[in-house]
Parts: C-alpha cells; structure tokens; sequence
C-alpha cells in the first residue's frame, strides 16, 4: 500500500528542499521531523507525505514499512550525533541501500567508512565554494 | 585498568570513587565545567571539560586504548556517539553506555555498543525476577554465602513430580533435608515419595543454587495425552 521510495528526515532548510526537488521530479517521497512547524519549508509544490515523529525511534521508522520499503534515505537534521545514530540503524539494521548523511563535523565522517553510508559537508562544501569564487576573480 | 568516563552526574561521581579505590586510572570528561569542578575538586582527579561526542575530545584526553569507556549522559544518543568514536577511531576495548530509553538497550547492543544499561530496564526485570521468588522460593544463605537453603513447592508437573527420592536422580550435590507436607513436617529417606504442593527445603552450595532450581522445576516431558 505504502510504496514510499525516498525518506527525508529533518525538515529544515536542506532537508525540506531535497524533498520538494526530489517530488518535483516524480519520486516519492516522505519526509519526517518531530515538530510540525518544520514542515512549512516545504514548497507548496510538493506532494509527498509528511510524518511527525523523533525518527530516533524504531516505531516511527517502522511504521507502515515505511524504512524497509526506502531505497534512499537522506539524513539531515541539525544534530550530528542524531544522524549518526540513524544512519547507522538504517545501514546495519535495515539495509537500506542508499544513505545520505550531513555532518557538521567532519570528524563524524570518520565513522561511516567502510560503509556505504555517503556523507554531505556543509564545510567543505563553503571552502570548495569559496576557493572557486577566489579563482574567478583572480582571472579577471 | 585505564577507564573513560564520559559524562554524566552523580552517578559519574559514585563511580570515580569507586574505581579510584580500586587503583584505576581514570580519565574523566565532562562538559558541565561547574561539575567538572566539583568532581575534579571532590575526588583529585584531573576532568577534561569538553563534549565527549567530539573526536578531539578523545584525542586531547589522551583516551587511546583505554580499556573501558562508560558513557553516563542523559543523552542516549549522545552516548552512542561516544562509544562509536571510542571503538573506532580510539580501539577502546569496551563499551558502556546508559540509556534512558529501556527500548534502546537491545538496539544499541545490535550497533555494537558492548553494555548497555538502562534502569527502568533493570527495575523491571529485578521486578520481574522478585515475583517469581516471592512465588515459589525462599533462600537464605549461611557461612558467608557459601551455602544456601532453599524452598521450593512442588508442582504437578514437575519431572520429580510423583517420584520416590532415589528414582529422581537427584544430583548429588543437591540435599533435600526436609519435606513439609501440611500439617507434616517429613525427613525424607530414598523411598520419600515426591508429591505436588510438598514444600521442599533444599541444602546446596550457593554456585549450584541456580542448576539446582533448574534441576527441581524442570517439567515434564509431555507426552501426548489430548
């Protein structure tokens, strides 16, 4: 019945907007965060599910199948311990196979190697950014 | 031993003065710098005041190794970070963590965290275990714990159910003294028969205490009567 592909969880800024791409382009997706409010980042256009629940608990994730019928799981609240915890429960207890994570420290990153648990950096993402940014200019 | 304690309260204080007894070395961090002070005043051991969920923390605490880690924080998850990193990136060799939520404890096991502890857990299996006791056995110990005596009542389904001392295959280590069988109070020889509701009191050494309880309850073989 429940025939969820992409489960998103932490609706802040990043995790809303990967929701809303990620439905805009046909999939579907469900997103979880535990307070309510979260979910007005959510773009009018989209048109998956959104589920309130502290995903650190294995009932939410359960419920309806929801995580073991996921082929991508993408991980972004604000708590770099809180992904790590769910990461892992998704890789070594669910076999999900497709796991985005972002850390804030990088450190954290250290600990899903020799997994096939991906991870995002905000961090390294600015520096790439920035030292782009710094190479255009030096061309001008 | 060289044991990490992360984290929390006035348990953590109980257990630096516990293991400073014992002559372990410490290594204790906690991000509280107020009780940090007042452990590291109360009990002269050195606390690094930092998060425990963060690699450097590890790194600056020297941590490297260390034999145990127990991660005390209100915070399951907070503790699961810090066994994680304790097991991965510092080959500590076990890990114990707390948690609050008792629903945790065979999830966090399943994730590789060595122990874990929860309270309500405890409570509800010491719960658990006293009904039981209270139900059916009755010990008391002597000579420092050495020996146990021990009551038992007999069910019917019991396999010793029926059966006359010397054909219950009693093991030797087990000695029934006495058989109360209201209003008789019986001292049993070999053809002592066993019956349903007979109050057993049982003489045994305390390390075969649980393999006699086994021994005594053990039921029946069913056999396929409808």
């Amino acid at each position: 019945m429940n025939k969820t592909k992409s489960v998103i969880i932490g609706s802040g800024r990043l995790g809303a907007s990967i929701a809303t791409k990620l439905s805009n382009l046909g999939h579907d997706v469900l997103i979880i965060d535990k307070e309510i409010t979260s979910f007005r980042k959510l773009d009018e256009t989209f048109s998956g599910y959104d589920v309130i629940g502290d995903a650190t608990d294995l009932t939410v994730l359960e419920n309806d199948g929801l995580i073991k019928e996921a082929n991508e799981v993408i991980i972004t609240t604000d708590n770099d311990n809180v992904n790590l915890f769910i990461a892992d429960i998704c890789y070594y207890i669910y076999d999900v196979p497709n796991i985005y994570v972002r850390f804030s420290d990088i450190d954290k990153g250290k600990l899903v190697e020799n997994t096939t648990i991906k991870t995002i950096y905000p961090f390294i993402l600015s520096i790439q950014d920035f030292m782009k940014q710094r190479e255009k200019r030096d061309e001008l | 031993m060289k044991i990490v304690i992360a984290n929390g309260t006035h348990e953590a204080d109980f257990m630096i003065k516990k293991f400073k007894k014992d002559k372990h070395k410490l290594i204790v961090i906690n991000p509280n710098k107020e009780f940090g002070q007042y452990i590291s005043s109360n009990n002269k051991v050195p606390v690094i005041c930092a998060d425990p969920t963060k690699a450097y923390t590890f790194d600056d605490a020297n941590a490297n190794q260390a034999d145990v880690l127990i991660a005390l924080s209100e915070n399951d998850i907070d503790n699961y970070a810090t066994c994680v990193i304790a097991k991965k990136l510092f080959n500590i060799k076990r890990t114990v963590s707390v948690v609050r939520n008792p629903k945790r404890v065979d999830l966090f096991k399943q994730l590789g965290v060595d122990s874990v502890i929860s309270s309500t857990y405890l409570l509800g299996e010491s719960i658990k275990n006293e009904s039981i006791i209270d139900e059916f056995i009755q010990t008391i110990s002597i000579e420092n714990d050495k020996i146990v005596i021990t009551e038992l009542i007999v069910d019917e389904n019991y396999e010793i159910t029926g059966k006359t001392l010397k054909n219950a295959n009693i093991p030797k280590s087990i000695n029934i003294s006495c058989i109360f069988r209201d209003p008789e109070v019986i001292i049993p020889d070999g053809d002592t028969e066993i019956n349903a509701g007979d109050k057993l009191v049982i003489v045994c050494k305390n390390e075969q205490h649980d393999e006699m309880i086994e021994f005594i309850q053990k039921e029946k073989v069913k056999t396929n009567e409808s």
